[in-house]
This record gives C-alpha cells, structure tokens and sequence, in this order.
C-alpha cells in the first residue's frame, strides 16, 4: 500500500503546470546567461573522458555538438528536444550496448560570448542537464564560418575515449551546422578559449585526419538553416569528411538519424532494417532518416574508411601527433 | 515482442517499482511504455538508480527512470493532477526533464481532487478506531463518487473543457461540504479549475484507442498497484483498497486491444502489511528488527507490519489472480541475513488445520467479511526457516525469474524464463493458470 508521498497543493500545482508550459528547457541561457556555463567551459580542460565501467564494460563514445549561432534558427532549440531520446534509441534495439554521450555547442570564436560548450561524456539523463545549460548564440560571424574547428581540435586532443584507447574502437562525433570552418586553427583562440600554448596554427585539415583516427566525424546539414542550400557548404564539408555529411530534411528525425547511422556503422544493422524498427517504435521519422541516410548506405559495402580524405595529404608532412 | 504485467501477489510493498524498472533499464527487451491500470496517486513505488538517485513513483510509472520510456494512465487510473505536478518536480529534480512530454493520459479516468481527498479523511476520523487504513489520498472517494454520480464525476478530458469543469468541481464541493460541514482542505472552485486546467493543457490527453498503439510499438510493462491481497472484491473486507488490484484491469485494456501478455507476480521473501487488517504470520518482532526504508507509520495508514513467509496468502492470492508465469522475489538480501524467516504453509483456525483459503466470486463482500473474521482468529503453523525461492516456486508451481538482492537496478538477477533473447530450453509453462 502506498502513501501520499507528493504535495497536493493546489496553488503549487498550478504554479508547476504553468512553469512547465511551453517553457523552454534552455533554462539556462533563457535565465538571461550571458557566458559559458562553467560546467561546459572548455578552458582548462585536461579531457572529457568516456570510461569503461563495471556497470558500463563496454563504453562507446558518442558526442553530438550543433551550432548555436543565429544563422540556424530554431535549430538548436528544436534539437534540444529532441536530443534526450538519443540514448534510448541506441539502447532500445541493442545498436549499442553502452552508449556514453556528450553534448556540446559550437559558435564563432572570433565574436561571440560562448564560442565552444563541451559536456561530459555521460550514460544517463544527467547529459540532459548538459544540454540544459547551453548557451546560445544567436550572433555569429556573417561570413558562413563558424569554429567548428576549435570544436574539432579539441575533441582531438582534449578528450579520452576508453573505446579507441583500450580496444581501438572509433568513437562518433556529430557536427550539426549550416556553415564552414575555419580554414585554421589559430593559436591565440586555442589560448584564449581552450587554455593551450600552441607554437604555431594548425591547419583544419590536419586536425579533422587527427580526430578521424579517433572518431567517426559526421556533419549534418539540416533544413532550415540560412545557409543548408549553399553549395559552399556542401563542398567544403564532403572535401573534409567524404559521405559522411549527411542532409536532414525533417529536423524532428535527428536522433533516429543520429541512432541508425551509429547502427548501420556498427554493421547491427543495415538501413532497411533501421526503418523498420523505427516503423515499429512507431517513430514517423523513416522517410526523413531514409533520404538523409540512403547514400550512406549505398556506400556502405565494404565500409572504407581512411584516417583523412585522400586529396588532403597532398602538400606537406601531416601532424597526427595527439599532445 | 512480450507485453508484461506485473502485480504484487501479497499487501502491495514487495518491490513492483524496482521490478518495473529493472525490466525497463535492463530487461531482457526494451520496453518503451509502462502502462498503469489501477489505483491511483497513492501508490508508492520506490526506484534507486544505480547512481543513487531515488524516487516514489506514485502516477508515472517506475520505468521513466530510463530515457524514452514513457507512461501511460489508463482509463482504470484515478489521475490526481496536484500530485502529479509534485512528483514530475521531483523527476525534474533528479534530471528527468521530459516527464510531461513522455505521459499520455485516458480522457475517461476519474480524477482524484481536493475534495475527494478532504470527504476522505473526514470520514475516516469519524470512524474513530475502526479505520480502514486509507491513504488518505481520497481514492476511495474518488470511485464512490464516480459510481454514485457517473454523469456528474469529473474526468481528465473535463479539463480541456474548463465550463464543463467548473460546474462538475462545484458540485463535488457542495456536496462534500454538506456532508463534512468542517471538512478541512476544500480550495476555491476557481483556484481548482486554473490547477485542473493547466493540467490539461500541458499533458497528452488520448483517447482509448491510444493503448492499441503503444502495444504494436514495442514491449509494454503493465504496472499494478497496490497488492491482490487487498483486493476489492477478494482481499479481506473492509481492510482493502477500492481498486481491482488483479491482472483483470490489464486484462481487459489487452483484450481491447487484441494483444497478450505475460503475467508477473511480485512477491517478498517475507510478508509486510501497511495499515490494519488480517496479518496471520505478522510478527512484532521482526516489525521491530526490519523497518522499510521507505515505509514509515503514516497518519492516515497507520503502521508497517513485517511478518513471515505466509504461502497460504500467497496461494489464495494465486488463486483469486487466476494463475502467474513467473515470479520475481524481492528483499532476497535481507532474508539472506535473516536465518530465522519462517515459512507458514497451513493455519490453525478453532482447532483446525486449514491450507487452502476458499475463494469465492467476486462481489460478495459478506463473504469477504466473514472470511475477515476467520483469519483474525487464525494461528500460523510453521516450519523451520527455509530457502524462500525454493518455497515459493514448489508452493505456488511458478519459476521464479527475477531475484532481487537490494533496492538498486543492479541488484537484480534474472532467471530463465526473463533472460534475454535467445534459446529458452527448460522453460515452464503458465503455471497454475486455471
């Protein structure tokens, strides 16, 4: 038998129902926060580690960092929502047996206020909270560039994932943006947001053949940024990553996008049968996730992956040292 | 894809929350709803995440602990919007942010409010020393209210409709307050209605038919309340609870739907009884030696009583459920450092030997009450302590597939019949299904 353990409070509920009314889970940047949550400030940050556990033996690491800027509209709040069933989806159908995750904003280093916000890898809903405290933007650059690269530098050197380290397993990374990166990452930046004493810049390419030994990079387009039908966009990011940019009509089917991709690299699945359990979870997204995903699929026999797109290694030595 | 129901088999407490859970957070499949078919905000079900998080499911269901899953309040559920909000803070305090976003609720439950809850307890302090151990949570209220006056009961979907909604709160208020003139806690009609109102504007309210989705999805966990011992019809009257707490709710939201599920019974390793009422194996020492973390002498219930294995309840409740699959035993741990847990499979009633309680057809409360009466003049008749998963599954015919040693999603260990997919050689069949 149970007891009557909530408040029943009548004035208390009503004040609840009204807080939770369309009230926006960015509580903190919705608070009237005007810098980076401490808890997601990556200066000074040794590593964002995802470890092996006895709860959790088999730890993948999987990070999903979007653009926060102005030019991706609603964007990241429509991600914000969205984002929390990620793990559940990956688990749900054994995709991924210990999935970590860590969400992480991304603006433009050269104005804003919070140019890079990096979560903790997590295994539960705390990663909520993380996405919680993200700050956005809503500025940005105006000239189609964003850090994505201080983003890119850091989750090569600045995290350490159990998956590569022990057992030579890639992690994922997703980017979700409509702009470019910067063609190089400037030394001073990496000082002022990051906190390392570099020698010189390092070419963005070099840090994506750095981050690819570590990660699977995917960068998704999604349909309603200023600039998603720029064929700048498309060019520089397939130069980068190859297939692994992926267009999103539906932004609403990002976490089945973001699942059944994970799923189809793990080889736990190919696409049909993605769309079929989301059919079965009685998820709409299939359509979405089949135009965003097809091409990926196709591609997907033998799965190649090289440490850096080929027409990258063309001039000078690379640097693939991780500090 | 298996749908389960899970149901306490004894006086509610054995652990169907962390059953729920462990289902959901480790569970041979991936459950994506947990349904609730009876009851109503009193419920208590107790979770501790393997971070030490914990929380008292009262309305959501113990699953929403794991990411996605979502809950559903059928039509059977007494839906108590107040609490509701304070329970989905408490979720939102432990990081659960999306709670409302994950609940669907039936526009033909009842709802429980303020008034329910204030006729409630005026009329259990006017029963003085003869109470029946009511929450105090006025569920009772809510279904004699509901059956009295069925066009006049308020209903979740009444509050998407807030005339409809004024006029039904205001005529529950009179009539309250012309019964109890003192009745304390009754709120003004209009601050109800703004609570009951927001309630529905934020929450899914469905329909029906929203149940027959939710099942082709994915596995589904239905979530019972309380225990069959204290049945409405066939737990010992007037110590019951005004809830159907069998598998027949269930039953009949699967037969709606054409779906079927498996049917779990929660059990203890020993016996406990919150509140008063027939208790044979009750035992004022172990009551004083096994305190329950999350059961404390509440004002309305009254104590939490501990007592040994009782495997004639147990049957009886068996019986009267009309048969499990499987079992899963909880507070392993605790008997484990027990040596002395007894095990009572016959009592002693004037002079005789009795092993088998009669079951008789549901809605005969006389009957219910005379057997009342036996069992407070019962003796148990024990045997020597023994191992209480051997006990039960030759006394009840059902394997046991859950063992829970703790309170914590890692502390369970399942058995054969809950392993994950695969060869399931040597499995039971539905035992003691009639």
């Amino acid at each position: 038998m149970g007891s009557g353990i909530w408040s029943t409070d009548v004035y208390d509920a009503a004040q609840s129902y009204r807080a939770r009314t369309g009230a926006s889970a960015f509580a903190y940047n919705d608070s009237g926060a005007t810098t980076t949550h401490p808890g997601l400030d990556p200066k000074g940050v040794t590593f964002r580690e995802s470890r092996d556990s006895d709860e959790h033996p088999d730890s993948l690491a999987v990070a999903v960092l979007f653009d926060v800027t102005g030019s991706m509209g609603r964007v990241p709040r429509i991600l914000q929502t969205k984002l929390p069933d990620l793990l559940g989806l990956l688990l749900r159908k054994g995709y991924v047996e210990h999935p970590q995750i860590m969400f992480g904003a991304v603006g433009d280093a050269t104005c804003d206020r919070a140019p890079l916000q990096v979560g903790q890898f997590e295994s539960d809903n705390r990663m909520d909270d993380d996405l919680g405290r993200i700050l956005l933007e809503g500025g940005g650059g105006g000239q189609m560039m964003e850090s994505y690269e201080l983003a890119m530098y850091f989750m090569a050197r600045h995290t350490s994932i159990d998956c590569f380290e022990k057992r030579g397993r890639r992690g994922y990374l997703f980017m979700i943006g409509d702009e470019l990166a910067y063609p190089k990452v400037d030394r001073r930046l990496v000082a002022e947001v990051i906190g390392d004493d570099l020698a010189e810049d390092v070419r963005t390419e070099d840090v994506v053949a750095e981050l690819r030994r570590m990660y699977e990079v995917y960068f998704i387009i999604p349909e309603g940024g200023y600039h998603s039908g720029d064929p700048r966009l498309r060019e520089f990011w397939q130069g980068l990553l190859g297939e692994h940019v992926l267009y999103l009509d539906d932004l609403d089917a990002v976490c089945e996008t973001i699942a059944l991709t994970i799923g189809m690299n793990e080889d736990a699945i190919d696409l049909a049968e993605g769309l079929d359990h989301l059919a079965e979870f009685g998820s709409d997204a299939g359509p979405s996730v089949s135009r965003a995903l097809a091409r990926l699929d196709a591609g997907r026999s033998p799965v190649a992956v090289s440490s850096a797109p080929a027409d990258l290694d063309q001039d000078g030595p690379r640097r693939t040292r991780r500090l | 894809m298996t749908h389960r129901i899970v149901v306490d088999l004894g006086f509610g407490d054995a652990g169907k929350g962390t059953v729920v859970d462990w289902l959901c957070a480790r569970g041979p499949e991936p459950v994506h709803a947990v349904v609730r078919f009876n009851g109503g905000a009193q419920a208590a079900h107790n979770v501790v995440a393997d971070d030490g998080r914990h929380h008292t499911f009262a309305q959501f269901g113990s699953g929403t602990l794991t990411p996605g899953v979502r809950t559903h309040l059928s039509r059977f559920m007494l839906v108590d919007p107040l609490a509701l909000a304070a329970e989905e803070r408490h979720l939102a305090a432990l990081g659960v942010r999306d709670a409302f976003d994950r609940l669907t609720v039936d526009g033909d439950a009842p709802l429980t409010t303020p008034y329910h809850r204030a006729a409630g307890r005026a009329r259990e302090i006017a029963r003085g020393a003869a109470r029946h151990g009511s929450c105090g949570m006025g569920i009772g209220e809510t279904m004699a209210y509901a059956l009295a006056h069925p066009q006049d009961a308020p209903r979740v979907a009444d509050c998407r409709s807030p005339l409809r909604l004024r006029r039904l709160l205001g005529g529950l208020r009179d009539r309250v307050l012309e019964e109890f003139p003192d009745a304390e806690g009754t709120p003004p009609v209009e601050d109800c209605v703004e609570a009951f109102t927001a309630f529905g504007e934020r929450v899914a309210v469905v329909g029906g038919e929203h149940l027959a989705g939710l099942l082709r999805a994915g596995p589904v966990v239905f979530e019972g309340a309380q225990g069959v011992l204290l049945d409405e019809w066939h737990g010992f009257h007037p110590y019951t609870t005004w809830s159907t707490t069998t598998f027949a709710n269930a039953e009949t939201l699967l037969a709606e739907a054409g779906a079927q599920a498996e049917r779990l019974g929660v059990v203890r390793a020993y016996m406990t009884r919150h509140g008063p009422g027939p208790f044979v194996t009750e035992d004022p020492a172990l009551t004083a030696d096994l305190p329950d973390r999350h059961n404390g002498s509440g004002p309305w219930q009254g104590a939490f009583r501990v007592g040994h294995l009782d495997l004639v309840a147990l049957r009886y409740a068996l019986e009267v459920t009309g048969g499990i699959d499987a079992l899963a035993v909880t507070h392993l741990d605790v008997a484990r450092d027990r040596g002395d847990l007894l095990v009572c499979r016959a009592y002693e009633i004037d002079g005789e030997r009795v092993d088998r309680l009669p079951v008789g057809p549901a809605g005969d409360l006389d009957r219910q009450e005379a057997l009342t009466r036996r069992l407070l003049t019962a003796r148990p008749v024990y045997e020597p302590p023994a191992d209480p998963v051997q006990a039960l599954e030759s006394e009840l015919g059902a394997p046991v597939a859950l063992r829970s040693h703790g309170p914590a999603t890692s502390d369970k260990t399942p058995g054969g019949v809950l392993s994950p997919p695969g060869p399931r050689a040597g499995r039971a069949g539905p035992a003691g299904r009639r």
